[in-house]
């Protein structure tokens, strides 16, 4: 749900339940009952209230036990003030009217001092958002209990001999903007996500995970089981040496490609300041024709809000098309600096990193991951990858190391575990080198980005520059 | 204080009682203020400026040998009341999975205050003082030319914490950080290098106030680091070779802190981070029988080094800070460990228990994570090498989940030749496995270089956990490295 000016939705008051979490919907009208707190600030240009509250329950599990049943709520209140483009941002979670005016007045005085921003562009005139719900009652209402019964449903498809660790977290959230040039825009949305990695004897260890806005989404005996094949089949695996192999990546290490991908070259700021992977290669060929990549808040397939952290409604931006770079994200004020409009990927202010894309996806083809295993004379199978980070961001070269269910394959055939590598690879060049894309996308997360929707790939060159002992 | 604050104290007592009516064997109650102020300047303009206040309370309750946990924001008793339940709730549903029930090492409860020494409160200097130091560091950056950025920026921090638990503890904290750093970006011919000063990320934070700020020598550093910054972009890059690596202190503080600080919390080596950043290659015997590095390399967790960000009186368990050997002359000895899991190896809890604020449940966290200082200065060390690499401030870091296989990348690198500094190299990088990098260290500088560093970025944890923890750290040696990694 998501509302423009003038109409701010009807949702307002749902109940998130009693024992699955802390928290309940504020609302829109209440929403701007607390803005209304700080918008009525005397002496300022331009006023911003951004609210986030959140809540949620997360059931984490360890050697087959829950060791850790936690619920969390907190609000965050984050006001912008400007005064002939002098900015100042204070944030509070004293979510009432009296909290909002104090964080304003503090962000009023900050402004006083500073000097004014020459690129300020004003705030987020009036639109309406899309429409999307992205709000179950049921994934917000989750019960511990729940949490906990899916867990030992994920331990029982455990084969002998292994344990599970990992979570199963249940999250609500609604996010808000109102501001003084009239625009309102209000959605609330959860999330849903059960993740485990499976332990063996003989150093064998799997991967697996769904990540849903939806409880319904999840499997947990599908999850439990799919990761203890991957423990049992990886158990005493051989050394390879480091080199260069084809290999089949799955949908979770897909993910960390293009989730370092968009920080070393998606952001509209790095571009424009010619520090990004991309900067001067539009209408270049930047990949694989196979490759298309775009990002878009308004699909139902993706996670959060259909507007952005300035209240911008969120435009499909599509990044690489047939493997040829297009275009880039911006928010309000890299927007007027390249004479573009914004595309809706503004994060909160104060924001030095600029604008990012946190709603990705690449599109499918038509290949299944067995039809890559078996086209494959000699490579390797990776589940997902660890740690990853950035070795040269104008290259696109990050490294890390591959985790939980790595094989070699051999003729068309998984012939066995090999020990961990770790990886050092230029993006674009693993993505220039991608002969056959998954037929199915999936939503998958990586350890410091958000979750993007993306396919298997099978990439013919890929360097690894070291191993593990396990 | 304001009013909303003013009572925090008896809402972590009022939590506490509502906890025990509820049914809690055992509860204790963090309630909390956090404030934050950051400034940053980019060219001499203004990139942000913001200030954040954070009021709540944790519940943590042990229900039939199960934790439970569960926070709020908002302080009335009726909430509190509801989020005290909601934490019994939450212990009495994992008891619904068979597990070993939570034996928690003995504690004396504490009724205490604490505070971390700061002589010029952060929080009261003036707005235009700082907005002033920020602006005359970039202009001083700028000097250098052919520079693209010139950015610095200032954080303050501090935390607020009263800790109350059905034992008897009452404790109150208050934790304060300061910090700053400048970083000049040049770029160019599809290239961009990028130089920090005193420190990468943010610069150089410490357990201090104000007066930390007054030492760094922000401007009278900032033309150097400009000028180095546009060098790099005409440098070669660094060679690929095994050689002799010699690092600052600056990078050494994260090589500490990734390939030792991380595989010693005893809650990895249990398993109970294993599904997220990992466990570790030590095991829970292993205290007094691991080789982990040369016998020139000891390692201290101290919870009472000044000006460290791992620093207070008490951990979030009411455990008093202490000072622990890790490594001793190049034997490991001792995890860093909770009251949970101090029993597993025998122990009592050596306080590192400590969480992101009042919002999170309490994990195992480095305190600081130090290598003792032995003998020599940094430029003794480079004068007693007849070849090598000298690299200089990390620029990226990435370690496997049981901490074994590193690479780090550094901001600048130059060649030592006959004890000399030589050829500048730009996008050094190295890799290695743990304990045979550390088994090849044969010199660690002594007191002249040694600095107590501050990372304030440290993940852990599901939901991720934002942890703040020091490191004292020395210029060292290693021989037969990796060097210069290529895809």
């Amino acid at each position: 749900m998501s509302a423009g000016e003038g109409d701010a939705g009807t949702t307002g008051g749902r109940s998130a339940g009693t024992t699955g979490g802390s928290g309940a919907l504020l609302g829109p009208d209440e929403f701007r009952r607390i803005a209304d707190g700080a918008l009525s600030l005397k002496g300022a240009d331009d006023v911003e209230v951004l609210l986030i509250h959140e809540w949620g329950g997360l059931t984490r599990f360890a050697k087959s036990e829950i060791h850790q049943s936690i619920a969390r709520e907190d609000t965050e209140l984050r006001v912008r003030v400007a005064k002939a483009g002098h900015i100042g941002v204070a944030a509070s979670n004293d979510a009432t009217p009296e909290g909002a005016a104090a964080a304003a007045r503090s962000a009023l005085e900050m402004a006083g001092v500073v000097a004014a921003d020459p690129m300020w562009p004003g705030l987020a005139p009036p639109a309406g958002a899309p429409e999307v719900d992205r709000f179950f009652d049921a994934t917000a209402a989750s019960s511990p209990e729940m949490r906990a019964d899916a867990v030992a449903e994920l331990i029982g498809r455990c084969a002998p001999g292994c344990t599970a660790a990992g979570a199963f977290e249940t999250t609500a959230a609604e996010l808000g903007l109102a501001n003084s040039e009239g625009q309102l825009c209000w959605a609330p949305s959860t999330q849903a996500s059960l993740t485990t990695v499976v332990t063996g004897p003989d150093g064998g260890s799997g991967f697996a995970e769904v990540f849903a806005g939806s409880t319904e989404a999840i499997d947990a005996g599908a999850v439990g089981t799919s990761a203890s094949d991957k423990a049992v089949a990886s158990a005493s695996p051989r050394a390879l040496d480091a080199g260069a192999y084809t290999v089949v990546l799955e949908p979770a290490a897909t993910a960390t490609l293009v989730g370092f991908l968009a920080w070393v070259g998606f952001g509209g700021r790095a571009y424009i300041e010619d520090r990004s992977c991309f900067s001067g290669k539009q209408g270049a060929q930047v990949a694989a024709p196979s490759i298309s990549i775009w990002d878009d808040g308004a699909d139902l397939r993706t996670l959060g809000a259909p507007f952005d952290f300035e209240g911008t409604p969120a435009q499909r931006v599509d990044l690489v098309t047939d493997g040829v770079f297009r275009d880039v994200v911006f928010d309000r004020r890299t927007a007027k600096e390249a004479g573009r409009d914004s595309t809706g990927h503004g994060l909160p202010s104060p924001n030095p990193e600029g604008p990012f894309p946190l709603h990705l996806f690449m599109d499918t083809g038509d290949a299944t991951v067995d039809e890559m295993i078996r086209s494959t004379e000699r490579g390797l199978l990776v589940t997902r990858f660890h740690y990853s980070n950035v070795v040269n961001p104008m290259e696109s070269s990050i490294t890390g190391m591959t985790r939980d269910g790595t094989f070699l394959i051999e003729k068309g055939e998984v012939v066995g575990p090999v020990r961990n590598f770790r990886f050092t690879q230029s993006i674009l060049g693993a993505l220039s080198s991608v002969s056959m894309v998954g037929r199915e996308a999936h939503l998958a997360s990586e350890f410091f980005f958000s979750a993007s929707r993306v396919p298997a790939l099978k990439v013919d060159e890929f360097h690894f520059s070291g191993v593990s002992d396990h | 204080m304001g009013p909303r604050e003013a009572s925090v104290f008896d809402v972590a007592k009022m939590a506490v009682e509502a906890a025990r009516r509820a049914g809690a064997e055992l509860a204790d109650a963090r309630a909390g203020i956090d404030e934050t102020e950051s400034l940053t300047v980019r060219n001499q303009e203004m990139e942000g400026i913001d200030r954040s206040h954070s009021t709540g309370v944790g519940i943590r309750v042990l229900v039939g040998g199960r934790w439970g946990f569960a926070s709020t924001s908002r302080l009335d008793e009726a909430e509190v009341e509801r989020t005290a339940g909601l934490a019994v709730a939450m212990a009495k549903a994992a008891q619904r999975l068979p597990g070993e029930a939570v034996e928690l090492t003995p504690v004396e409860p504490a009724t205490a205050s604490w505070r971390t020494i700061v002589k010029e409160d952060p929080f009261t200097v003036p707005l235009e003082e700082k907005v002033a130091l920020l602006m005359q560091a970039s202009s001083r950056m700028q000097d250098a030319p052919g520079l693209s950025f010139a950015e610095a920026g200032l954080d303050f921090f501090r935390r607020s914490t009263w800790f109350v638990s059905s034992d008897g503890a009452e404790i109150e904290q208050v934790v304060t950080n300061s910090g700053g750093g400048i970083e000049a970006v040049a770029v160019g011919d599809g290239d961009m290098q990028r130089r920090s000063y005193p420190n990468s990320f943010r610069g150089h934070v410490k357990a201090a106030g104000y007066e930390h700020i007054r030492t760094l020598g922000l401007i009278e550093e900032a033309e150097r680091i400009g000028s180095e910054a546009v060098a790099l972009l005409s440098a070669p890059e660094c060679p690929s070779e095994v050689t002799t690596l010699v690092l600052d202190s600056g990078q050494m503080e994260l090589q500490i802190h990734e390939s030792i600080g991380h595989p010693i919390e005893l809650d990895r080596v249990l398993g109970m981070e294993e599904a997220y950043a990992g466990s570790s290659w030590l095991s829970p015997g292993d205290g007094g029988k691991v080789r982990y590095a040369s016998d020139l390399v000891s390692i201290t967790a101290d919870a009472t080094l000044a000006g460290g960000l791992g620093t207070f009186g008490f951990d979030d368990e009411g455990v008093p800070a202490q000072r622990v050997p890790i490594i001793v002359d190049g034997m490991f000895e001792n995890f860093l460990s909770s009251r949970e899991t101090a029993g597993v190896v025998g122990q009592n809890s050596n306080a590192t228990s400590r969480a992101d604020g009042w919002s999170h449940l309490p994990l195992i966290r480095m305190t600081n994570i130090s290598i003792e200082p032995r003998e020599g200065t940094l430029a003794e060390i480079i004068g007693d090498t007849d070849d090598g690499i000298f690299m200089t401030t990390n620029s990226s870091w990435s370690i496997d989940d049981k901490r074994i296989n590193f690479q780090f990348g550094c901001e600048q690198a130059r060649r030592i030749e006959g004890g000399k500094l030589t050829t500048l190299y730009k996008n050094p990088n190295y890799t290695g496995i743990t304990p045979e990098f550390w088994g090849s260290c044969d010199a660690v500088g002594g007191a002249e270089d040694w600095v107590v560093w501050g990372t304030p970025n440290c993940g852990k944890g599901q939901p991720g956990q934002v942890g703040r923890v020091g490191h004292g750290a020395s210029p060292a040696r290693f021989r037969n490295v990796q060097v210069g990694v290529r895809g």
